[in-house]
């Protein structure tokens, strides 16, 4: 049984000395990314499930940048370092859950949109933009898509799983 | 925190017919496998998984 001091809105919180990786599972779109990374850290068959003993913070931080969607997020514990985090660390809460942040403002305010190519699978992208495909026109607000990258999906352009089956690798 | 109405400081995600991805705005592109974080203008993504030059089209989709 999970304490209720890793609960909070949305999910739960957990901590080392250096970090706090927040968990919103209704984000989760299931890329797996996680515990294939870091199953030391990130088991499901576990309860609790997150385990940051189980690896040293620069992995932590770099498998939970990984994250496709903001099921997984983090901060630093020293409040001092949240304010000025790179870009590139695409999944700190100051990007994906702003909400979080407290009444501070990131850096930067605007949601920089995310373009990942997951490993052997589709590219995810993230965040507000302009979307056409066939004779569609959409503006995604927030907007998350998951497009086919192997060629074989049978619901082009969108990703459906077909990549696993046909073990399509990236070279 | 109100002026988030610019326009959505114009990222487009165009997908081909017959060909590749194409992304154009102000993005980050992550490349897990490559160890890559990069923030291109313009990309052209492989979408028929036959690129030698992968995740970038090299129009292998025409042969």
């Amino acid at each position: 049984m999970e304490s209720d001091k890793n609960k909070f809105s949305g999910g739960r919180k957990y901590s080392n000395k250096e970090i706090t990786v927040y968990w919103k599972p209704d984000a989760c779109v299931h890329a797996s990314y996680c515990y294939r990374e870091l199953i030391e850290v990130f088991d499901p068959g576990r309860r609790p499930w997150v385990d940051l003993n189980g690896a040293v913070t620069d992995r932590i931080i770099e498998v939970v940048n990984m994250c496709p969607t903001e099921a997984l997020t983090w901060k630093w514990n020293d409040e001092s370092k949240n304010g000025n985090v790179s870009i590139d660390q695409t999944n700190h809460i100051n990007f994906r859950r702003p909400e979080l942040v407290g009444q501070k403002e990131p850096e930067i305010a605007d949601n920089p949109v995310t373009v990942k190519i997951m490993t052997d699978g589709p590219v995810v992208i993230k965040g507000d933009f302009r979307f056409k495909y066939s004779n569609n026109d959409k503006e995604m607000k927030d907007g998350i898509i998951s497009l086919c990258r192997c060629g074989q999906s049978g619901h082009q352009p969108f990703c459906d799983g077909t990549h696993r089956k046909i073990g399509f690798e990236d070279i | 925190m109100e002026n988030n109405d610019n326009k959505s400081k114009g990222v487009i995600i165009e997908v081909i017919d017959d060909g590749p991805l194409k992304i154009t705005g102000n993005f980050i592109l992550k490349d897990l496998k490559r160890d890559l974080t990069d923030t291109p203008e313009e990309v052209y993504i492989c979408r028929c998984g036959r690129s030698s030059n992968m995740p970038y089209c090299d129009d292998s989709h025409k042969k």
